[in-house]
């Protein structure tokens, strides 16, 4: 018996030694490649742990965000760090927008009794189920009529549709986690229904609304279609613009690529680490990332 | 669960109320989905091309007619299932095989499921550039890997033919996607009781008739709504095209994402690209009608 508990753990540690590799091994090569000089980049055979510890491609960005062509690095490497922070602008704003609007939204759905409520939840999620794509090709034409191309509050407010229906599911189901009881307690105590969301329902689902929040933020962050359709010039770019920017250019150094990519997956890796739990459980109440 | 109380004091009515709550997210979901799809619709049916303004002018069904009868349509229709299906299956399978990992008790195991994040955090277009490099014909890890253990004699590049750049765009799209996969599974397998296993220890059920008899009965559920949604998200795919491989080499990995962006954005041509976005949202739609025919016959059981 105790045999058999032994070679049980060896399989699983062995096991759990694969699946470490393969989930964080790739990620850990791109940020060790980033600590390198071009040249040992282009070694045969490649140089697992960078020696010594290479900054210049990080202060690349720095520099060139502040003295612009002065700099002398890539153009990329230049509007990077501007769109670093678009891209903090848009998936912080959208985060916090969508839960407000959000929570609002799916009180009803999960707590009040009046017709069509089931219609109003299908008609919400169901609204997922159209590509993105068929529906750039229209919001892109119509940004462009009206003006509103190459604005980052357009990213806003696009990527604010497409978090929004994932954000009432999961706070609608929150809500209705909580027991009915403390909210007919404040109803006697002669709160009204704005009262009882104000001061019952928002202040116990504060977990609910933290993944909420933290996933459309990801979300957001991660958006590609958009926000390359929606932006023309640096002003409005996303750092996963710039990344692509810089992916598909031949002639920017490995180097400087290779950190654009780092550094651009910096805010949702840390974000997810840190907040792992309210992550997990907000994805495992029925929604997926997409 | 509705309350029972009754309240004496003057309130509107609780539907005035949802209305007025649902209000703003009701109006910016339609603003930017309902209306747009209106407009889709519209384009779809119309010659619009921005390339020849002026000419625009309500031809029917003809887009439509055109694509179906256009291998231009029906080539990518093919590399875009194959692409899917492809992925689906490593997604199911690798997801499958980590969740039972990690449904087993060891010291470690919340570490490696909250490792799972990373892949999972990183955009899809930060995943394109990580695997371009990781490929990349000179100087990638997976070449020297590759080279060293004596699988290959000389680096390859395999981003530049087929079938390996279809087998490497589809490990690539699946390596974001199996975190979310597994932690899924591992939900459904955590809800499976587990007095059944020791009961069917106790009749003499070895770990594989354990594994066929119990677990994936009991798993088909979720496991439903791992393939069939994975599926939609696959049928979709265009951000790590648009990187990795553009949709080369020659149409190797030209999939319907990437037609429709080629056929709008760079031909100009907003009838044609809006009608095959169309007919791909038609295609995910029958599949997702699918997927709750699936999910209901899974309740059931």
């Amino acid at each position: 018996m105790k045999a058999r508990a032994r070679i049980r753990l060896i399989v699983i540690y062995v096991s759990a030694a694969i699946v470490l590799l393969g989930t964080v091994g790739p990620f850990l090569w791109l940020v060790s490649s980033s600590f390198q000089y071009e040249r040992q980049l282009l070694n045969r055979p490649p140089q697992w742990l960078p020696n010594p510890i290479v900054l210049d491609s990080y202060r690349e960005i720095f520099e060139g965000a502040v003295l612009g062509e002065a700099s002398g690095v890539p153009y990329q490497s230049r509007i990077f760090l501007r769109s670093f922070a678009n891209s903090f602008f848009v998936a912080g704003s959208v985060a916090a927008i969508a839960v407000l609007v959000g929570a609002y939204a799916a009180y009803p759905l999960a707590r009040l009794n009046f017709r069509g409520r089931n219609l109003l939840l299908f008609g919400i999620l169901a609204s997922r189920l159209i590509p993105a794509l068929s529906l750039a090709i229209p919001i892109v034409l119509v940004a462009k009529q009206i003006g509103m191309s190459d604005k980052i509050i357009s990213l806003v407010f696009i990527n604010l549709s497409f978090i929004l229906p994932y954000v009432i599911w999961l706070l609608q189901s929150y809500f209705k986690s909580i027991p009915m009881e403390l909210e007919d307690a404040g109803r006697i105590d002669g709160c009204s229904r704005l009262q009882v969301v104000h001061k019952i329902i928002l202040p116990l689902s504060l977990p609910g609304l933290t993944s909420a929040g933290i996933l459309a933020f990801l979300l957001t962050w991660g958006e590609f279609l958009f926000a390359l359709l929606l932006s023309e010039t640096p002003a409005s770019y996303t750092s996963t613009v710039v990344v692509s920017l810089f992916a598909t250019d031949v002639d920017v150094s490995f180097v400087s690529i290779i950190t654009a990519g780092v550094v651009s997956v910096i805010p949702p890796i840390a974000f997810a680490l840190i907040f792992q739990r309210f992550i997990i459980s907000g994805l495992l109440s029925g929604s997926l990332k997409g | 669960m509705q309350s029972r109380l009754n309240t004496t004091r003057k309130e509107m009515s609780q539907g005035m109320m949802a209305l007025l709550f649902s209000a703003p997210a009701v109006l910016i979901i339609a603003a930017t989905i309902l209306v747009p799809f209106g407009i889709a619709v519209f384009l779809s049916l119309h010659n619009w091309n921005l390339k020849r303004p002026g000419r625009e002018r309500f031809i029917g069904l003809e887009n439509y007619s055109d694509w179906l009868t256009d291998s231009d349509f029906w080539e990518p229709l093919r590399t875009t299932f194959t692409f899917a299906i492809l992925a689906v299956i490593l997604i199911v399978v690798v997801s499958l095989l980590i969740s039972l990992l990690l449904n087993e008790k060891f010291p470690g195991r919340g570490v490696l499921r909250a490792l799972l994040l990373v892949p999972w955090a990183i955009p899809s277009v930060v995943n394109a550039l990580l695997w371009k490099w990781l490929l990349n014909p000179q100087y990638g890890l997976i070449n020297a890997i590759f080279y060293d253990i004596g699988i290959i004699t000389e680096y390859q590049n395999v981003l530049g033919s087929m079938p390996s750049v279809m087998i490497w765009l589809v490990i690539a799209y699946s390596w974001i996607h199996i975190p979310l996969a597994t932690l899924l599974l591992l939900s459904g397998l955590q809800t499976i009781p587990g007095d059944i296993y020791e009961s069917a220890i106790v009749d003499g059920a070895g770990v594989r008739q354990r594994f066929l008899f119990i677990t994936l009965p009991m798993l088909r559920p979720m496991l439903s709504i791992v393939i069939i949604f994975e599926m939609i998200f696959a049928l979709k795919v265009f951000d790590i095209i648009f990187v990795l491989t553009a949709g080369g080499p020659a149409d190797a990995t030209n999939v319907l994402g990437w037609t429709i962006y080629t056929e709008t954005f760079r031909k100009l041509d907003f009838g044609a690209g809006s009608s095959i976005a169309m007919l791909l949202g038609a295609i995910t739609l029958a599949l997702a009608i699918l997927f709750y025919v699936f999910l209901d016959k899974g309740v059931e059981q």
